[in-house]
């Protein structure tokens, strides 16, 4: 087990190295463009060789990569061209408000699609059944662009219920959250509700979930205590990569709703080309997708008695 | 020696003003026009109404619209990107100026009817060469943090715009305040760099309150460019104080930054002490609603904000639709144009481009791509709007032309050209050039469109060989070609180069009679036309909103934000 740990820590802190240089390559091999986007159009030549100077950039590369490394680790992303703080200032806000989404949608999506899901799959081919299914495949193939403007168009100007954007200029409000939400949960359940209904079906289908039966178990006690454990594996592992997906998953609908979220950051960052951020955003993005991997590899292993290291 | 021409109160005025009542009078001039040139030229706006007032026998002040009293107090909340606000001299858009221009304030003023009034300067005169401009400072006007504002100011931020250490984009709106030096450098092939520096004595001060420039050429707008936006008048000691407008916000302006967080929001409170007329609105606040359009007219529809910086066209049904919103208008002399570089192939050729010319209809593509909303181009970049506008023929669609022009110059059976798109002011663009890609087909010319993201556009503009540009508003026609067709200008996108063409338009920019100017442009006009660098499908109008309680708002051409007239229902 603590091989394995070791190894995918390995991977993790591997991947992150890579992406890192690459990163690094694309933003800043040049650097007179660097000094563009940071001292904007009309500096002159002079200004930007000072800047350069001063910020080490005429350094070989290898020693510019690590020292930007460096203070990467300890948390020195840079100053942000566009918001004139250091980037962390920013980041760390903006990454707790798409948390607070992201967690606002998972309370929902979770409880929902578990559920949808045990009903679908208990009885495979049930009305029940058919009718969840459906349902979950429509929702989930409205990408989210079409269905904010939708959900927009009702909830916003013909119903007149809910506020059109989610800037919270005016302190946090839940009314304000009510919409994001509202997209992220209609596309994302009905994946999450699939898998948990075809995890389910399968274990219904097992021999040991016949033989409970058969030996004149209760019908409720054959899905708590049998058929659950063992059908939430899979969903398990398809939630974990939700977080994931919710990092990205969110720059439509932040934008579309004005949430001062990552996305939005993010979005704006590649937009006005402010590289500092950018790079900052692009390695928590990183750090993200493969620290829930690892986790959820970890806890399946956990949860899946198969799966044991010696 | 031209007689000395003083007026009542002994101010001398301009010899030209006693000619420019007198084309009023015989109507070669409209009021318009009349009070936009009076003002120029230092006549006070007040004075300019009364004698076009007297000319016409119109009264002097228009009768108010809605006879509703403003009300005091209410605070103005605004959907508007929230940008860094560090530095006026190097503000780079007009959302940054928004803000700012509630704290910082300039010179002179261009109102939304495109007339310009004194400001912080209480009037101008110009010299009959238009080279030395006398700025007479307002007095009793304070800054925020007690001192008086004075000539010292201005002296210090004209030279601060025209240091090149600033690096202010003044330094070429001011080009005839600055002169070339060889900074003592070789570049790597060995030429001498050269740099930039303030001419000696361009900038001088009179007395306490009085400024006067001294232009190495003629210029015609300096009232006007000193109201764009980069222009805002800092305090003396900005630069001894940090530098840093967001973080020590001392200006003359009626309101104070209470907060400023970038991409998040701004909020201005009303102060105590300002010089000018109290303003109604106790505080604006700015509300940074991401990038995305649609959503910032679903924050005006769920009222979360009073008004927002702009929309786009294809949001004008929408936009109307809405209850208790108000849809402004503005016609201006915004454009894109599909510009190819005379350098390159296959538009080195004449007959290429005025056979891609001879493809388009003008009108149609306004009506497809914007709505009918603003004016047909006419592909030499002077607006309608613009006083030295001159009528040319209209142009019309003439395949047969296109045809024989391609064949003549050796592509009988037709061409491919493809055109870098970058919506930088809009999807119409794509639309614009969509539909023109079709109007091309029967000449034969397939017009590849390559749509690439705005950013990705601003750093191919001036380099690709076909592209389409937006241009924003001038209040002058000349101030547009002398910025993107006179030989070798650093924004001369189509590399266009004709003498002919820089010797019109010399003469046409040192005219101040619009009529003579307008006979210049005649010919300034037709030879860009006709030299088809520059093919302009429609002059657009703009759109802004407001909710219904919004009173005494009007959308400026170039969205500059002035709130002091605003008042809430």
């Amino acid at each position: 087990m603590l091989i394995f740990m070791v190894r995918r820590f390995g991977t993790m802190v591997l991947t992150m190295v890579v992406v890192s240089l690459l990163l690094f390559l694309l933003l800043e091999i040049n650097i007179g463009s660097v000094a563009i986007k940071v001292l904007g159009p009309y500096s002159s030549e002079e200004q930007r060789n000072i800047w350069l100077e001063a910020n080490g950039y005429f350094e070989p590369f290898y020693i510019r990569y690590f020292s930007w490394l460096g203070n990467f680790i300890t948390g020195d992303f840079g100053d942000s061209i566009r918001f004139k703080v250091p980037v962390g200032e920013i980041l760390w806000p903006r990454l707790a408000n798409t948390g607070i989404l992201g967690l606002a949608t998972m309370l929902v999506v979770i409880p929902l699609s578990l559920v949808l899901g045990v009903l679908a799959g208990m009885k495979e081919g049930s009305n029940l059944d058919r009718g969840i299914s459906v349902g979950s495949i429509v929702t989930t193939s409205i990408p989210e662009f079409a269905s904010a403007p939708l959900l927009s168009a009702i909830f916003v100007f013909y119903l007149d219920w809910l506020p059109g954007t989610s800037s919270m200029a005016s302190g946090f409000s839940l009314v304000q959250l009510v919409l994001p939400a509202m997209v992220l949960v209609l596309y994302d359940f009905g994946y999450v509700t699939r898998m948990t209904r075809a995890s389910m079906a399968e274990v219904m289908m097992t021999h040991y979930i016949r033989t409970a039966v058969l030996k004149g178990l209760p019908y409720k006690t054959v899905i708590t205590r049998h058929a659950l454990r063992n059908a939430l594996i899979a969903p398990f592992t398809v939630i974990m990569l939700q977080i994931n997906w919710l990092l990205s998953g969110v720059i439509v609908v932040e934008f579309f709703f004005a949430y001062k979220g990552f996305g939005a950051l993010l979005l704006e960052a590649s937009l006005t080309k402010d590289i500092f951020m950018i790079e900052a955003c692009a390695m928590v993005a990183v750090f993200v997708a493969v620290a829930t991997q690892t986790i959820a590899d970890v806890g399946y292993t956990y949860l899946n008695p198969r799966i044991r290291f010696a | 020696m031209k007689k000395e021409i003083k007026d009542e109160n002994g101010k001398r005025v301009h010899p030209y003003v006693p000619e420019l009542c007198e084309q009023l009078r015989k109507g070669e001039l409209d009021r318009r026009e009349f009070l936009r040139t009076a003002t120029l030229l230092g006549v006070s706006a007040g004075a300019a109404y009364g004698m076009a007032g007297k000319i016409l026998g119109e009264p002097m002040v228009k009768e108010a619209a809605a006879a509703e009293d403003p009300k005091m107090g209410g605070t103005l909340r605004w959907g508007m990107q929230v940008q860094e606000m560090t530095d006026p001299a190097k503000f780079d858009w007009t959302e940054k100026s928004n803000v700012a221009r509630h704290i910082v304030e300039y010179l002179c003023r261009t109102g939304s009817d495109n007339i310009t009034r004194p400001y912080l300067a209480e009037g101008w005169e110009a010299s009959d060469d238009l080279k030395t401009w006398t700025f007479k400072l307002r007095k009793g006007v304070k800054w925020s943090n007690g001192d008086d504002f004075n000539a010292d100011d201005v002296v210090f931020n004209f030279t601060r715009w025209l240091d090149p250490k600033t690096g202010s984009s003044n330094i070429g709106l001011f080009a005839s305040m600055v002169e070339e030096i060889d900074t003592g450098k070789k570049d790597d092939k060995g030429n001498a760099v050269m740099g930039k520096r303030m001419t000696a004595g361009a900038v001088e001060k009179i007395d306490s309150h009085t400024v006067r420039l001294n232009l190495n050429s003629a210029v015609l707008s300096m009232p006007e460019n000193l109201y764009n936006y980069p222009t805002a008048i800092v305090h003396r000691r900005f630069e001894a104080e940090g530098g840093d407008l967001s973080k020590n916000p001392v200006g003359t302006g009626a309101y104070a930054l209470a907060e400023h967080r970038v991409g998040d929001k701004a909020v201005l409170k009303r102060r105590d002490g300002y010089w000018g007329k109290k303003p109604f609105l106790d505080e604006i606040v700015y509300v940074d609603l991401g990038e995305d359009r649609a959503a910032w007219l679903a924050a005006l529809a769920s009222k979360q904000v009073d008004g927002i910086y702009q929309f786009d066209v294809n949001q004008l049904d929408m936009a109307e639709r809405l209850p208790g919103v108000v849809v402004h208008t503005a016609t201006t002399a915004q454009t894109a144009i599909a510009r190819m570089q005379m350098d390159k192939a296959p538009f080195d050729d004449k007959r290429i481009r005025q056979a891609v010319q001879a493809c388009m209809d003008h009108e149609k593509l306004l009506q497809l791509a914007y709505r009918g909303k603003g004016a047909p181009g006419e592909d030499h970049h002077v607006s309608p709007i613009h006083p030295e506008y001159a009528k040319l023929p209209v142009q019309k669609q003439d395949y047969a032309k296109a045809k024989k022009l391609l064949a003549d110059a050796g592509h009988p059976n037709g061409i491919q050209i493809t055109i870098d798109v970058g919506n930088t002011s809009g999807k119409w663009e794509l639309d614009a050039m969509q539909a023109f890609r079709e109007q091309c087909k029967p000449a034969g010319i397939d017009l590849v469109l390559n749509v690439m993201p705005s950013s990705q556009y601003w750093e191919v503009w001036d380099k690709t060989p076909f592209g389409f540009t937006s241009w924003t508003h001038r209040p002058l026609g000349v101030m547009v070609l002398n910025l993107g067709y006179r030989s070798g200008v650093p924004w001369n996108e189509s590399h266009y180069n004709n003498p002919a063409f820089d010797k019109a338009l010399d003469e046409a920019s040192a005219i101040l009679d619009v009529n003579e100017r307008r006979k210049k442009m005649e010919t300034v006009q037709s030879i860009l036309q006709d030299d088809a660098v520059a093919l302009q499908p429609l002059w657009r109008a703009v759109f802004t909103a407001t909710s219904d309680k919004v009173k005494g708002y009007s959308t400026h051409p170039t969205f500059y934000h002035q709130f002091n007239e605003v008042w809430l229902a």
